[in-house]
């Protein structure tokens, strides 16, 4: 398996001050890979290094090869990296419709099969198409940002605690979501909260704490390690 | 009183004030959308573009109504331009830096057509316009052609801001500028639309504050107290609201004659502005906070 998108040895923080000291990981095409670990440890943060949110000290970022380390926001988005923020992830006051033509922005020309791909993974959106976004709850807010995300035809999502705050019903779907975009071919990148349901149904895991790699493995491995359970899983 | 005399004298002359107001307040109100601060040399702007039409008319010998698309196009290049100029490179200070360079901006502006057009008093035409009689109504031409244009302006933009590519783009910047920019919709590019639409609708309520009453080097000045009072009210960001602020804003001023000296007619914008800040700071249509 070749790597879609890699981070090695990134060094990274805001303003004056550094969160990540040393964070390297990969992802694979179709692949769903996990980010977990304490509070603090930088998850969030490593994923918005990606997408060139905070100031890179050193290290590189590679998609496909091809070098993005510092690029803008929308030269990441046209190089197939997508990024689904925590929060405020949607266009509240506009339409369902509306979010998705606005994820598909970038484009020229007709984007009406990509529409179609995101109603096929949503369908509960398809009868809500004009409805406000901001007035959905949150499992469908969430799988708006997520359409939202697709429409670019991205080859890695990133998501970031796609399930905070959602009942463990929309948590469940949210993650079957996640594995139907894998098998439409976009390989997923998420930071979670809920490491041990994260890790059951990811391929690979990376454990980060206090801004450094700590242990990396498949999800099942990293499940069954009573060390790394005991020490950032909650026993 | 009698129905008549009330639409005759108070409500007609109210709703034609109120839109030119929301003429100005939907350019303050979007300038707040996509940039977050609130922009003072508005009402100069819109002096400026009063003057212009002037200008263009006696130039050509036009009518000041053909005039109007002139000094609209004028003031939306004025508008980038003073941009570019002053407030682009501040773009990334805290506002109120911006807000303080708009006062400036509006001075110099002022003090830009006292220059070239002196401090007199004038106007597009001359003589006493006789209403026309529609079973007791009475409208002036100049009144109606202010309610069309202003009714035709505000469903062009409408159908921009929900039909076109780039309007829904402005929307999306004023919903989430952070997800507008992950969604690589261009930050510049929206800005220049907006100076645009703004200077345009603004040099539109210039020339109709001087079409219904007359050409002062004060009058956008005048009217910027009320313009912000109808933003306000209708809740900044929110174009309807601030068509509906200038409506409430407008007839009131008109209304307040009945109670208080019409010298003081400017009173209730600020009593409007006082009363909204104090009990519904997000205005009528749930809007941002100033």
């Amino acid at each position: 398996m070749s790597a879609l998108l890699k981070m090695k040895s990134i060094r990274a923080g805001y303003g004056e001050a550094d969160i990540l000291y040393d964070v390297s990981m990969e992802v694979a095409e179709g692949e769903i890979v996990a980010i977990v670990g304490p509070n603090g440890a930088g998850k969030s943060t490593a994923m918005k290094s990606i997408f060139g949110l905070l100031n890179i000290r050193s290290g590189t970022i590679t998609v496909g090869g091809r070098d993005i380390t510092g690029w803008s926001p929308n030269r990441i988005v046209n190089a197939g990296v997508c990024y689904v923020p925590q929060v405020q992830n949607i266009f509240g006051e506009m339409t369902v419709h509306e979010n998705f033509e606005m994820g598909a922005f970038l484009r020229k020309g007709d984007f009406s099969a990509s529409l179609d791909r995101v109603y096929a993974l949503f369908p509960d959106l398809k009868a809500k198409r004009k409805t406000i976004a901001g007035s959905l709850s949150g499992g469908q807010r969430q799988m708006v940002a997520m359409g939202r995300a697709l429409m670019l035809d991205p080859k890695v999502l990133l998501l970031d605690e796609p399930t905070a705050g959602l009942s463990p019903k929309y948590m469940e779907q949210i993650f079957k979501i996640c594995r139907d975009v894998r098998a439409a071919g976009v390989a997923i990148l998420l930071v979670e909260q809920h490491a041990k349901q994260a890790l059951a149904f990811s391929d690979r895991g990376y454990v980060l704490a206090a801004g450094r790699n700590r242990h990396e493995g498949s999800g099942p491995a990293l499940l069954a390690d009573r060390h790394i359970a005991e020490m950032f899983l909650g026993g | 009183m009698d129905i008549f005399s009330f639409v005759n004298f108070f409500l007609l002359p109210g709703v034609v004030q109120g839109s030119i107001y929301a003429l100005g307040a939907i350019g303050i109100t979007l300038i707040y959308a996509i940039m977050r601060y609130g922009h003072f040399a508005h009402g100069d702007l819109a002096t400026f573009g009063a003057f212009t039409a002037l200008f263009v008319a006696g130039l050509l010998g036009l009518s000041p109504y053909a005039a109007l698309p002139v000094a609209v196009v004028v003031a939306a290049l004025l508008a980038i331009a003073i941009d570019w100029l002053f407030y682009a490179h501040l773009r990334r200070m805290p506002k109120i830096i911006t807000t303080i360079a708009s006062f400036g901006v509006a001075l110099m502006l002022r003090s830009v057509v006292q220059i070239i057009w002196g401090v007199d008093t004038t106007s597009y035409t001359r003589g006493i316009s006789r209403p026309e009689n529609w079973f007791g109504i009475r409208v002036k031409p100049h009144e109606l052609v202010t309610l069309l244009v202003v009714i035709g302006l505000v469903i062009a933009l409408h159908l921009f801001l929900t039909r076109n590519k780039w309007g829904k783009a402005m929307r999306a910047m004023s919903d989430n500028p952070d997800l507008a920019l992950l969604s690589g919709i261009d930050n510049n590019k929206v800005i220049a639309m907006t100076w645009v639409i703004a200077g345009g609708l603004c040099a539109a309520s210039g020339f109709f504050l001087g079409l219904n009453t007359e050409l002062r080097s004060l009058m956008g000045w005048n009217i910027l107290l009320p313009t912000f009072a109808a933003a306000i009210l209708g809740g900044v960001g929110r174009i309807e609201g601030a068509i509906v602020g200038g409506l409430v804003v407008g007839v009131t001023e008109e209304l307040s004659v009945l109670v208080i000296p019409s010298e003081y007619k400017m009173l209730s914008s600020f009593a409007i502005l006082l009363v909204v800040l104090l009990l519904r700071p997000t205005g009528l249509f749930r809007g941002k906070i100033l």
